[in-house]
């Protein structure tokens, strides 16, 4: 079973095109006499290739992977900044820190009858 | 006519005189009442009350799950009125650290009202609600001033009526003086007992104690302790029935003393070693009413 999850690694590895000629040429050995390698090869390349097409790229290589713009990840960063702040101050703003009331209210009262 | 009308003014200022004096007695009626829901409905939780002479204070306290309210109130007779002044100590749990152990919330203020003799002070010791049906506690105080044949020790009345809440009145009163009585102890030896009056920041007496065959001549002086470090103590004057008595040899120095001796004046025993070997035990008692 461990030598199968170790094919599994290199199957990834593989199709992600990076292994070594040599590695390449044991697995390809391998597969040649392991039919649940060879499956599973062909079932992750036919998940490879859905996500390739659902990317818009049926033609590709590689599982085309979402590129982040640093521009894009700031103004995300900075999004989720004013969003915990505006949260923070609406929540005070509602429920109050602890002791919210003013302390003038909590203090005693004499009153002359 | 003129004459009548004189001797009346007389009478009114001695009276008002003896009634402001050392012989009134001022006695502070406490009762601690909730709302139970209706409009005017109330019950009593509680009653007590403390009197002495007019320059004693009453601390009180009232404590519950989550809040404590504790304060020393005063009085200083301005002509027919009295003007009371409240120092306030309060304690409210906040929240629960992450090990579960309680969180509170101190504060301390001052509270002054003006009020007549014959009037009555609520005092809401939680603030006022702004709910008028809600379930409030408050406190009414009345004060009385009667003359008094030279009664000066305090004294104190409690009644509780619900046992949720721990109410409780106290007097506070700064001795004038104080009674000492010493005695001289080694091991299961103990001299006779020398009781005497002292005054507080009085002159210092010589005394002269004698254990077997031997006396011992002591300088002692009666003296007020340091005020408190802490806020709640100094607050609500937690040592005002505290003295010491300074001990020192006779005819030492001022600054040279062997030893001082503080405590409450409740009858128990303090000892301070001499160096002679023997052990000086004072005890310190209100006086007994002149």
């Amino acid at each position: 079973m461990a030598g199968h999850e170790h094919w599994l690694h290199q199957i990834d590895a593989e199709l992600d095109g990076e292994l070594s000629l040599a590695e390449r040429a044991a697995l390809a050995k391998h597969l040649a006499a392991c039919t649940h390698c060879s499956g599973a090869r062909a079932s992750q390349l036919e998940v490879r290739v859905a996500l390739a097409r659902s990317a818009g790229d049926p033609h590709a290589h590689v599982v085309p992977r979402p590129a982040i713009r640093p521009r894009t990840l700031t103004l995300w960063v900075m999004v989720a900044v004013i969003m915990g702040l505006a949260g923070g101050w609406v929540a005070y703003r509602q429920w109050g820190g602890p002791g919210g009331e003013p302390v003038e209210e909590t203090r005693a009262l004499i009153v002359v009858e | 006519m003129r004459s009548l009308w004189s001797s009346s003014a007389l009478a009114a200022v001695v009276i008002a005189g003896l009634l402001q004096g050392p012989g009134t007695r001022l006695t502070y009626r406490v009762r601690v009442l909730e709302r139970t829901g209706a409009a005017d409905s109330a019950r009593v939780l509680g009653s007590g009350s403390v009197s002495g002479s007019l320059d004693t204070g009453l601390r009180l306290s009232l404590r519950g799950d989550s809040v404590e309210v504790e304060a020393l109130l005063q009085i200083t007779p301005v002509g027919d009125t009295v003007s009371l002044g409240a120092e306030f100590f309060t304690r409210r749990l906040l929240a629960r650290s992450r090990r579960g152990l309680p969180l509170w919330e101190q504060d301390s203020y001052h509270r002054v009202v003006r009020m007549g003799w014959a009037d009555t002070a609520r005092i809401h010791p939680f603030g006022r609600t702004r709910d008028p049906d809600a379930r409030a506690i408050w406190l009414e105080l009345a004060l009385e001033r009667n003359f008094a044949g030279g009664a000066a020790r305090p004294a104190e009345e409690l009644q509780l009526s619900d046992s949720l809440h721990d109410f409780r009145v106290e007097a506070v009163l700064r001795p004038r003086r104080a009674r000492v009585t010493l005695n001289l102890v080694r091991g299961d030896t103990v001299s006779g007992p020398r009781p005497m009056d002292l005054l507080p920041q009085g002159p210092s007496r010589i005394v002269r104690l004698v254990l077997g065959r031997r006396a011992t001549s002591l300088d002692v002086r009666l003296t007020r302790p340091q005020p408190p470090r802490a806020l709640r103590d100094r607050v609500l004057a937690l040592e005002s029935d505290v003295v010491c008595l300074r001990v020192s040899a006779p005819n030492a120095p001022a600054d040279q003393s062997i030893g001082v001796i503080c405590g409450s004046l409740n009858n128990v025993a303090r000892r301070l070693p001499l160096p002679t070997g023997d052990t000086l035990s004072a005890t310190f008692a209100w006086p007994g009413p002149r």
